[in-house]
């Protein structure tokens, strides 16, 4: 009789992990299905025409993007003192997780008028759910933004967003390592990644630090180099490209010999990435330029630190001294009451408003892709923290040359698959064999998502 | 003796590690709460003086982590008292009274145990979505019903209560009867007492998924305002540049009340998860 409870009781704790573990998982698998089954449902279509006094916008991130909202709230109070707007700041993912679901069951009560989607993220919801986004084509100026940001949002020849920020890569590079290493700040202009190579390994030599971390379940710097000759996982038509991509074979080729060369270390997370930078554990760290915030939070490292552009691939044609990495976009959801309120918000804001981006980019250090917002006064200001560089101005002049790429619907669920092949790759086994085998499950990844 | 000495040394170097590996992730936890984030990710193992600061930002942080707790605690209390009220009622019917179906409908309803929330969410969001269409807003997205109602009747209670009332002495039952009580009190003054220690558990096991439960409050709950504790430091963790210190000190008041709950009734719950009557 006793055992025979005992044996009940671990049943229910089974079946209570069980339970659990499922709930767990699934925000994972909700963010990751999306079949376009439900955008015909029936919305109720008259509440768009209401003329709503209060708008809500949902972003990610206090001290970034959210921040960005409220000033541009700010500024839109003197505009029209009438309209309300509330500002929701939630974890990225969990915005993905409620925008799935909404989409998925063609409810959009509840759901903000603005949202703020991933550029990665954004062509999957254009295409699994058309007409869930408002077209922005009138909001948004073409020839006033940065190519590269407008093709990641642009569908059929329309515009459906507002672009916010860019992610303009660059070296961030510890000058004192560097010069201990026998290099001048000239050598780390316009840097090819054999140059890089070279560097990382007398920095190696002359003061025994690593160049870079890498961080095994994370390839952006793949992607980087990839965009950087305007390439991506998929081509511009949206089909898989891997297998005969001269600049991912050459890209995982470059990111191999780095770790052969011994000029890595591994930081698996990215908080063990930031902490190796914030220990001087390393001399550089390629990213996007947001990562600056990062770098600055070791404070006892100001004044030594300067960027400089990305490195090109010598042997891949058409790559150039400029990539992105990450960014985000505007978005407005169409069916949600106050669509036309919303879109004279960002019209008047994001989308024009050159004094709110200047002084965004001393609130928040924001690289804006609008065009004009280069000749700012902040904009052009030298950062104390990075030796009196004009860092922003550099950001921004990069950007003008970060080669446009279509990322296709499914950028994260393919990036998980090429993990595992450029683990294996680094484990020795043979580059077009494996980037042969991946081409054929990115194609069904891809398929899946269309 | 001196092999049954050894045995015991090895049994306890044994108990030590395993305690260790179960205590060090929140050991870990009460001493980042201490640390800003700097000392966090350079993992810093001893406590530090950032403790105050720490809280002070979270409870002056924009997104009101102090009515997060009231909000939570509230629908983690009316669940736990729901759900332990509606699954002790079936499993017990489940268990007394005799039909010929009802051991089909029982493994029907365990067969629902089978099926993930995650293949339940959009539907149940869609259900309370077109319920609060209907006019009875009071009961659609957004509200608290919409959090409470999936889980106050779990396929796991129900058979949880029903595999403990089979240790309920039955001829109380009987004994009941002839004294002329109806079910109705028999369940509420007999069966209700005895089995304290099985509610003790199923409270735990309520409160405790209810209050870390993530999944169904994100989706349902749209005002800002009425967000649980799991969903306010999942926004912490969301920044570019999280502040650890702060989310760390609000996952150790996260962790309390659950913790405090158990080691109030720790010795009822054990009880109750082998099934005892006393």
């Amino acid at each position: 009789m006793k055992t025979k409870s005992i044996a009940a009781s671990f049943l229910s704790a089974a079946m209570l992990l069980g339970m659990t573990a499922c709930s767990g998982g699934g925000a994972n698998s909700a963010s990751d299905t999306a079949p376009a089954a439900g955008n015909s449902q029936a919305v109720s279509s008259s509440a768009a025409k209401d003329a709503a006094e209060k708008l809500t916008v949902w972003a990610w991130d206090d001290t970034f993007n959210v921040k960005a909202a409220n000033e541009a709230k700010a500024a839109y109070a003197k505009i029209d003192p009438n309209v309300k707007v509330d500002v929701v700041s939630m974890a990225q993912n969990d915005i993905v997780a409620k925008l799935n679901t909404a989409f998925e069951s063609g409810n959009v009560d509840g759901m903000p008028n603005i949202v703020l989607i991933e550029d990665y993220r954004i062509k999957n919801y254009l295409k699994s759910y058309p007409g869930v986004l408002s077209d922005l084509s009138d909001v948004t100026t073409p020839d006033k933004f940065m190519d590269y940001k407008l093709k990641t949002m642009t569908q059929d020849g329309k515009i459906y967003g507002v672009p916010f920020d860019s992610g303009v890569s660059c070296v961030f590079y510890r000058t004192d390592l560097i010069e201990k290493a026998g290099f001048k700040q000239s050598d780390m202009q316009n840097l090819t990644w054999d140059k890089y190579i070279e560097i990382g390994k007398a920095v190696k030599a002359k003061t025994g630090k690593a160049m870079i971390s890498v961080d095994p379940s994370d390839l952006g710097l793949i992607r980087m180099m990839m965009q950087s000759a305007g390439k991506w996982y998929v081509n511009s038509d949206g089909k898989a490209d891997i297998a005969n991509n001269a600049a991912l074979k050459e890209a995982v080729t470059i990111y191999k010999k780095m770790q052969q060369e011994g000029i890595t270390i591994t930081a698996s997370g990215w908080d063990a990435g930031v902490a190796a930078v914030n220990e001087s554990k390393v001399a550089t760290s390629v990213n996007g330029c947001w990562y600056a915030s990062s770098i600055k939070k070791a404070a006892d490292q100001s004044g030594k630190w300067a960027i400089a552009e990305f490195p090109k691939m010598s042997n891949v044609s058409g790559s150039v001294n400029s990539s992105n990495l990450g960014g985000a976009s505007w978005y407005v959801i169409d069916k949600v009451a106050g669509r036309d309120t919303a879109k004279d918000f960002l019209s008047k804001t994001f989308a024009s408003d050159t004094g709110l981006l200047d002084s965004l980019c001393k609130d928040i250090s924001l690289v804006s892709t609008y065009k004009d917002a280069s000749s700012g006064k902040n904009v052009n200001a030298p950062d104390a923290f990075f030796n009196n560089q004009k860092i922003y101005k550099n950001w921004i002049d990069w950007t003008v040359n970060i080669p446009a790429v279509n990322y296709g619907t499914s950028t994260y669920d393919v990036e998980s698959k090429m993990t595992e092949a450029v683990q294996s790759i680094l484990k020795g086994a043979s580059i077009d064999d494996t980037l042969k085998n991946a081409q054929t499950e990115v194609e069904g990844i891809v398929s899946a998502a269309d | 003796m001196k092999k049954k000495k050894s045995l015991s040394i090895l049994k306890y170097f044994f108990m030590i590690i395993v305690s260790f590996i179960s205590i060090f992730p929140f050991l870990w936890m009460i001493i980042s709460a201490t640390n800003d984030a700097r000392e966090i990710t350079a993992v810093k193992l001893t406590f530090g003086t950032h403790l105050v600061e720490n809280l002070r930002n979270l409870f002056h942080s924009d997104l009101n982590f102090g009515a997060s707790l009231g909000y939570s605690t509230f629908i983690a209390v009316i669940t736990t008292v729901l759900a332990l009220l509606i699954s002790s009622v079936a499993g017990y019917g489940f268990e007394i009274f005799r039909s010929k179906a009802r051991d089909r409908v029982f493994n029907i309803l365990l067969l629902s145990m089978m099926v993930p929330f995650c293949a339940l969410m959009i539907p149940l969001y869609r259900m309370f979505g077109a319920v609060g269409k209907t006019g009875l807003t009071g009961i659609g997205l957004n509200t608290l019903i919409s959090v409470i109602a999936p889980y106050v009747c779990t396929a796991f209670l129900i058979f949880f209560f029903r595999q403990n009332t089979k240790s309920f002495p039955k001829d109380i039952l009987e004994a009941a009867r002839i004294d002329g009580l109806n079910e109705t009190r028999i369940f509420f003054h007999m069966y209700m007492p005895v089995m304290k220690s099985s509610y003790a558990a199923g409270a735990i096991i309520t409160f405790m998924s209810s209050w870390n439960n993530y999944l169904w409050p994100l989706v349902a709950l749209q005002d800002p305002q009425k967000r649980t504790v799991p969903l306010i430091l999942s926004a912490m963790g969301s920044s570019y540049t999280p502040d650890y210190g702060m989310i760390m000190a609000g996952i150790v008041i996260a962790t309390l009340p659950t913790g405090f709950l158990f080691f109030m009734m720790q010795k009822q719950f054990v009880a109750g998860m082998i099934g005892s009557v006393k």
